[in-house]
């Protein structure tokens, strides 16, 4: 009978409870429900800094924005041994959706960067007075700008598959629909209109800080001539000629270049190896793992300084494996580990037009500037208008006009997208063999497809290629 | 805190109003000694039978102890030995004992709550346990090689072939998909088995490719600093039933690791000497014949280039290392009636097959026991310890630098050695040479580790039939790991990334304490029918790891202070979880025959979301012991427990984390992280539970000459804590959350037998046998592939499917139209585990055996895709059209073929291994006294580790994890350290 006594006060401690303190925070992060308690004005100036951090992420990487599609759009090689699949996923396929680094690759860090936007609006909405009207605007138009770069190149890759657009609300709730390309396309138009209204209304200066990609478009009005600039690019996509050719009117386009440096003007992913920064991945000291595709050399028309400026001669590189494939060319668009890599230059703005131009008919506006492009970057003679230009048909024309996007914006993501525009794809060398492929899209992440029940009709399956 | 200080101020007035009472009226002495030797049996414990008085017998085995009127039944046990009863009359005040060796161990005591056991005979749940002494046999740096084989319901595998251990321990199957070990107790402290990475993937950018896992550096699980010579038992409970007491940190089991310490006695002194050494157990690389062989592969003109020979191995020139390896240990151990002390050192030195690469350990322990009075005794134990770890590179790599990653590619006649002049050739194959990589890097893991603990035992109550106790035990185990890892500018590699040269340098500090009160009531009726067991006590306890880490790049020729550079990065990582508990226990044993327990134990945490939460674990348990006196069969006992378990959220997981870390030319930015591990918390976290049904049937035979012990057990898991995946189109990959069940269902057999027991000759064999399937019963979410269990689906990816078991690996299955589908491809759980240890003695002579027998499972093999991909395997062909690797667009070879069909790489893990085998010889006692007379004993033996492996796989080892010690996500085979042989000769001493 003492026992049951003696422990009943033991019995009392399990039942009353412990300890009441026992809570440990977050030591390693700052925490996403803290910050949107908290719409401070240092809040809101770190996540507009981080746009430009998240627009930047894995577009540098080796396997990458630019390098994947250099490697579809036979630019580039990636011969790293580490990974076959540089090989056997981009080139022989099938692209594989389910794939982190290869065939899903290209989308979360994407959709991320447009969720840290989609932050920033939402605090900025609950911010009171911690900025200006005008501060607020310049915010707004940054920010939308910058989500409307990432949904372009989410949907460079998936192309006809589409992409959601609604991505804003819940994160557990049901994901958004999928959209069609061309929704995806006004979408991003829209965006840019209103980036382009809010930074209309932004005042002299941005309420935040900026890299060094931006400079000289690092003001609300300035950055506005890269919004537009960035739109005529998708009205392009969009066949939008006249609405193309009235954006570039807006644009930071120079029609007129005297040196490169003029046609280098835009912006630019700024990157650099100081801690915490990121390098830009695609510049190889080694000269061994990322390479030039050996057609750049074939294709290129003799005395094209483009070509000489840009691409290097270097010993026979292959795939260990001897499936065929090997390069004596490498690349120096990118020469050093801070090298920059554009987002929007002068050069494709320049090119943008004569291709809206060219579409219109307008054929001599369109050598015009085609011309200037091959004299100041190619150190080419120009095309006489009279003698060849009016001769060659609508086909050559285009040949031309894709020449020079070719070599000008050459390593720097456009060459398979244009191909893709001018159903072309077929035209890309396949390299070694019949079991080498060419590719029009990626399929979606298999993550995509997995949370979407059922999931969506196309894009989830390996894409095979042709 | 308040309600803590309130609980043991509860506990200190429940003692204090206990009374004491004395009913002992007479005095008997006695002696116990061994019935086959005569020799005294020091530290035996003798129990009255229907009391709760017990004593222990001195240096010379005797003994005192006073016990009521009448006729009184002396119990006597000791490890090692069986139990023995014997009467002593009503008159007599003296009495001779015997006790009869214990080969198979059925009479110790085993560990079954917080600060209470009970005898083996009686468990009511299948407990492992292995000896100190079987782990003496041969060496091995850590503890968890020698419980392989030995323990039914244990799978425990190497992560890859590097010295100095990186070992998981998966007990009754996987549980949980976050991945933890097992839960481990020294000495009743509850010690730190983390494994941090050595940041050596700044190297290899391993975690820069498909999966960002840091766990790819081929990291060591921090068990390993335990002295193995140390340890006296080591206890395993397996799963919640036997576990629940443990409560949240139990569901993947419980490892009860306990020291030796000092018996009353002159000083006994052991020496033991070992040396040996290591060899490379296979090659992977391709033979070549003939030059037009290797031009047919390679390239023309390949083998006059590189001077072709077919005799020259790279493989052996990188790891074909045979350097002495030495252990040396010594303990002494003794004492008298009230001091006992053990104390032991340790110095070792395991040299690795490559360069640079092995594993040393120094280790001093004192353990210490004092008797104040007989009503107050305390213990106290500490150990330090010293282990420098060297592992080289292995593992994923996406720089060029992991040294199998480049003999992927590097045919095996190159000459890649260091030449006379003292550079070394470029490799011209890949863009390191990876024997000046290894000969030239530097990666050194250096630990210092203290583990100690005090305990307190004071009888409240000392009655004839009733015992209060109260145990206090607290204990500290702090570690500090500094690796200093240092890749030097002229590495052939070294200016890939732009910035020759890179020195890394990361410090951790790991501290975790424990303190405990308990209170045990013992009791016991007049007839001594009924003896009950009461617990109970209250834990508190705190870990925090941190780790920081400093990688400098662009670093002066020959310099390796992270100041030298121009490139220095940082990063800093830290983590603490406060737990609270407190357990009750009832243990009830009538007529000696009938065993019931009961307990609950409430634990709360921080890392649960609700950190003022208190989670209940419950268990219960029953065995009946059956005598037979039939014939062979002796003694049936029919057993079956139930019990719950948690298992915590890892630190980390209750927090939705923004990345801040990220900065753009110094421009700090907020963002959601990058990755594709980013995530978000919708819902509050809790443990897991483990429901856990066991029973089973031991049986004795023979008097004691065989044993048997069947169990199944039946576990339920639910509340897992599942990261599934979000749509990435919301900007979130994953989100934690409790959800789903899975169930585990498992079979264990252990045998022991002494087919011979004669004066001159004894022959033990003892085997285990396990198996177990799992099946996801419950998925709220859609199926997943969780965070880091692959490179992705096709490269082989674990995945979370109802209906489907825990460790299914998917991958793509070919639709028939040159497209493929996702689909389990395979499964990593093998279909049973099976070890047969024979132990033979004849005279002097000893041979010990251990064979381990893994049964199916499967593993995807990624260093052969590789090899294939620099058409290198041993099985490639230079014919295009037969060629199983490459081949051509009209045969795919695997190379061709994997990215519709996965499982061209996927291969079966079945291995038989011999672990371990020793002879050795036991010096005759003349010539040992005549060598000198202090000798008391020696022995020579010889032995070997891991001498033979049978198996189909066609990579090192079977035994791989790139991902390090995790449940799932193991078996995923990427150029690993490669597997050894080891070879000792040893020689031991006692004075």
């Amino acid at each position: 009978m003492k026992r049951i006594f003696s422990i009943a006060p033991l019995v009392a401690v399990l039942a009353v409870g412990g300890c009441d303190t026992l809570t440990v925070p977050d030591f390693n992060n700052p925490g996403l429900e803290d910050l949107q308690q908290d719409p401070s004005r240092v809040n809101i100036q770190l996540l507009a800094q981080g746009l430009q951090i998240g627009a930047r992420a894995t577009i540098s990487a080796r396997a990458g924005y630019i390098s994947a599609l250099g490697i579809l759009g036979r630019e580039s090689y990636n011969f790293d041994p580490s990974d076959p699949r540089f090989l056997t996923g981009l080139l022989i396929g099938p692209l594989d959706g389910s794939s982190n680094a290869f065939g899903g690759a290209h989308w979360v860090p994407r959709y991320a960067n447009i969720r840290n936007a989609n932050i920033a609006l939402d605090l900025l909405d609950q911010s009171g007075d911690a900025f200006s009207t005008e501060e607020q605007e310049a915010i707004r138009g940054f920010a939308k700008t910058i989500q409307a770069h990432d949904l372009l190149l989410a949907i460079n890759t998936r192309d006809d598959f589409g992409a959601p657009i609604d991505v804003g609300g819940d994160a557990t709730a049901e994901p958004a629909p999928i959209a069609t390309k061309a929704e995806v396309l006004a979408r991003i138009v829209t965006l840019l209109d209103e980036a382009a209204v809010h930074l209309g209304g932004g005042g002299a200066a941005f309420p935040f800080q900026l890299s060094s990609g931006f400079a000289g478009f690092d003001t609300p009005a300035t950055f506005r001539t890269f919004a537009r600039g960035l739109k005529a690019r998708v009205q392009v996509y969009q066949q939008d000629w006249s609405g193309a050719l009235t954006s570039l009117g807006e644009s930071f386009l120079n029609a007129t270049p005297a040196t490169l440096a003029d046609l280098d003007e835009g912006v630019y992913h700024a990157f650099s190896s100081a801690p915490g920064d990121v390098v830009n991945g695609i510049f190889d000291p080694s000269r061994l793992v990322i390479v030039a595709h050996p057609s750049v050399a074939t294709d290129a028309v003799a005395g094209d300084d483009r070509f000489d400026r840009k691409v290097a001669s270097i010993p026979s590189v292959d795939d260990q494996a001897q499936a065929g494939v090997s390069t004596t060319w490498a690349y120096d668009v990118y020469d050093k580990l801070s090298a920059p890599i554009p987002m929007v230059r002068n050069e494709e703005l320049i090119l943008l037009r004569a291709e809206a131009n060219l579409q219109m008919g307008n054929l001599q506006l369109a050598l015009d500037d085609i011309n200037v492009v091959r004299q100041v970057s190619g150190n080419l003679a120009p095309i006489d208008f009279a003698t060849d230009w009016s001769t060659r048909t609508a086909d050559g024309r285009v040949d031309e006009l894709l020449y020079n996007r070719r070599y000008s914006l050459m390593f720097e993501g456009h060459r398979w997208i244009d191909m893709r525009r001018y159903d072309r794809l077929t035209d890309l060398p396949i390299d070694a063999g019949t079991s080498f492929v060419r590719f029009s899209r990626f399929p979606f992440p298999v993550r995509e497809c997995d949370a979407r029940v059922p999931a969506p009709s196309q894009g989830c399956s390996q894409e095979v290629g042709f | 805190m308040r309600t803590r200080k309130v609980g043991f101020a509860l506990l200190f007035l429940l003692v204090a109003g206990a009374t004491s009472a004395f009913a002992q009226t007479r005095v008997v002495t006695g002696r116990v000694t061994n019935a086959t030797t005569n020799a005294p049996v020091v530290s035996a414990q003798i129990t009255v039978g229907g009391t709760t008085i017990t004593t222990v017998t001195d240096a010379d085995g005797s003994f005192t102890v006073g016990v009521p009127v009448g006729t009184v039944q002396l119990i006597v046990r000791r490890i090692g030995f069986k139990r023995n009863t014997a009467s002593v009359s009503a008159s007599a005040g003296t009495v001779q004992i015997t006790l009869e060796p214990d080969v198979l161990r059925l009479d110790e005591v085993v560990v079954t709550g917080q600060a209470t056991g009970m005898e083996r005979r009686n468990l009511p749940n299948a407990v492992s346990t292995v000896s100190g002494e079987d782990m003496a046999k041969v060496p091995a740096a850590t503890i968890e090689r020698f419980l392989q084989g030995r323990v039914a319901g244990a799978n425990i595998q190497s992560n890859s072939g590097a010295p100095g251990g990186g070992i998981a321990v998966e007990l009754r199957g996987v549980t949980s998909f976050i991945g933890r070990s097992p839960l481990y107790v020294l000495d009743g402290v509850i010690v730190s088995d983390d494994a941090i990475p050595s940041n050596v993937n700044e190297v290899t950018n391993a975690a820069g490719g498909s999966n960002p896992s840091l766990t790819q550096d081929n990291q060591v699980n921090r068990i390993v600093d335990i002295n193995p010579a140390d340890i006296e038992t080591i206890e395993i409970l397996k799963g919640a039933s036997a576990s629940a007491i443990y409560g949240s940190k139990a569901s993947n089991g419980v490892v009860i690791i306990t020291t030796r310490r000092g018996r009353p006695g002159a000083p006994q002194i052991n020496v033991s000497q070992r040396f040996g050494f290591s060899d490379l157990a296979k090659n992977l690389t391709r033979e070549f014949e003939t030059a037009a062989d290797v031009d047919a592969a390679f390239g023309a003109g390949t083998a006059a280039a590189f001077n072709f020979d077919p005799e020259r191995n790279v493989e052996e020139a990188l790891a074909g290392r045979n350097a002495l390896s030495y252990e040396s240990s010594v303990s002494v151990s003794g004492g008298d009636a009230s001091t006992r002390y053990f104390v032991s050192g340790l110095w070792k030195d395991d040299e690795g097959i490559m360069p640079n690469t092995g594993f040393e350990k120094q280790s001093l322990r004192l353990n210490l026991d004092q008797t104040v009075s007989d009503r107050f005794r305390f213990q106290v134990s500490s150990n330090m310890v010293h282990t420098l770890g060297q592992r080289g590179v292995s593992n994923n790599d996406n720089t060029g630098t992991s040294p199998w990653f480049v003999l992927a590619s590097t045919p095996r006649f190159v000459d890649l050695s260091q030449q006379a002049d003292g550079s070394y050739p470029l490799n011209p194959f890949e863009r390191s040479n990876p024997i000046q990589t290894m000969e030239l890097m530097r990666n050194d893991e250096d630990v210092w580790r203290f583990i100690g603990s005090a305990r307190v035992e004071a009888d409240l109550v000392q009655s004839d039939r009733t015992t209060l106790q109260i145990i206090a035990v607290g204990g500290v185990d702090r570690f500090s790991q500094d690796n200093e890892l240092l890749f030097p500018p002229d590495l052939q590699f070294e200016g890939d990334d732009g910035l020759p040269g890179t020195s890394l340098l990361s410090s951790t500090a790991s501290e975790n304490i424990n303190v405990s009160g308990n209170v045990v009531l013992q009791t016991s009726t007049v007839d001594g029918n009924v003896i009950s067991t009461t617990s109970a006590g209250v834990q508190y306890e705190t870990r925090d790891l941190n780790t920081a880490r400093i990688t400098t790049r662009n670093i002066l020729a020959g310099q390796a202070n992270i100041n030298q550079g121009s490139n220095i990065a940082v990063n800093e990582a830290r983590n603490r979880v406060e737990d609270f508990g407190l357990y009750l226990q009832e243990e009830v044993l009538l007529n000696d025959r009938l065993m019931l327990t009961a307990g609950i134990r409430a634990d709360q945490s921080s890392a649960n979301t609700e950190s003022d939460k208190l989670f209940f674990y419950p268990k219960g348990a029953a065995s009946y012991r059956i005598p037979m006196n039939s014939g062979l069969l002796e003694e049936v006992k029919l057993r079956a427990a139930y019990g719950e378990s948690g298992n915590q959220p890892l630190f980390g997981q209750q927090f939705s984390p923004l990345e801040g870390r990220v900065n753009i030319e110094s421009i700090l930015g907020l963002q959601v992280p990058a990755g594709i591990n980013n995530q978000i918390v919708a819902t509050d976290i809790e443990p897991e539970r483990q429901r856990e049904f066991e029973a089973g049937v031991d049986a004795t035979f023979a008097a004691g000459r065989a044993n048997l012990e069947a169990t199944f057990f039946h576990k339920r898991v639910s509340d897992l804590l599942l990261s599934r995946q979000l749509s990435p189109s919301t900007g979130f990959t994953q989100e934690i959350f409790n959800g789903g069940k899975m169930r585990i269902n498992g079979f264990e057999v252990a045998l022991g037998l002494v087919p011979v027991q004669t004066n001159d000759v004894t022959w033990v064999l003892r085997s285990t046998f396990a198996t177990n399937t799992s099946e996801i019963t419950e998925l709220p979410v859609p199926g997943f592939f969780p965070q880091n269990s692959g490179f992705g689906p096709d490269l082989g990816q674990f995945r979370i499917e109802e209906g489907q078991s825990a460790t299914s690996i998917w991958g793509n299955i070919p639709d028939g139209a040159g497209g493929a589908n996702l689909g389990k491809i395979g499964d990593s759980n093998p279909d049973f585990r099976a070890g047969l240890t024979s132990d033979i003695t004849f005279g002097d002579f000893n041979v010990f055996g251990l064979l381990d027998w893994q049964k199916g499972g499967e593993a995807v093999n990624l260093t052969r895709l590789l090899f294939d991909a620099g058409n290198n395997s041993a099985d490639c062909t230079n014919d295009p059209e037969t060629d199983p690797c490459l081949g051509s667009a009209t045969n795919p070879g695997r190379l061709r073929s994997f990215g519709t069909n996965t499982a061209v790489y996927l291969e079966s893990t079945t291995f038989l291994k011999l672990r371990e085998l020793t002879v050795s010889w036991a010096l005759p006692q003349s010539f040992v006294s005549g060598v000198w007379g202090a000798l008391d004993n020696a022995r020579l033996s010889l032995s070997g580790r891991d001498l033979i492996t049978v198996t189909d796989y066609s990579g090192f080892d079977p035994e791989v994890s790139n991902f390090g010690n995790q449940a799932i996500g193991r078996n995923i085979d990427v150029a690993p350290f490669p597997r050894s042989r080891s070879f000792w000769f040893g020689l031991d001493v006692g004075f």
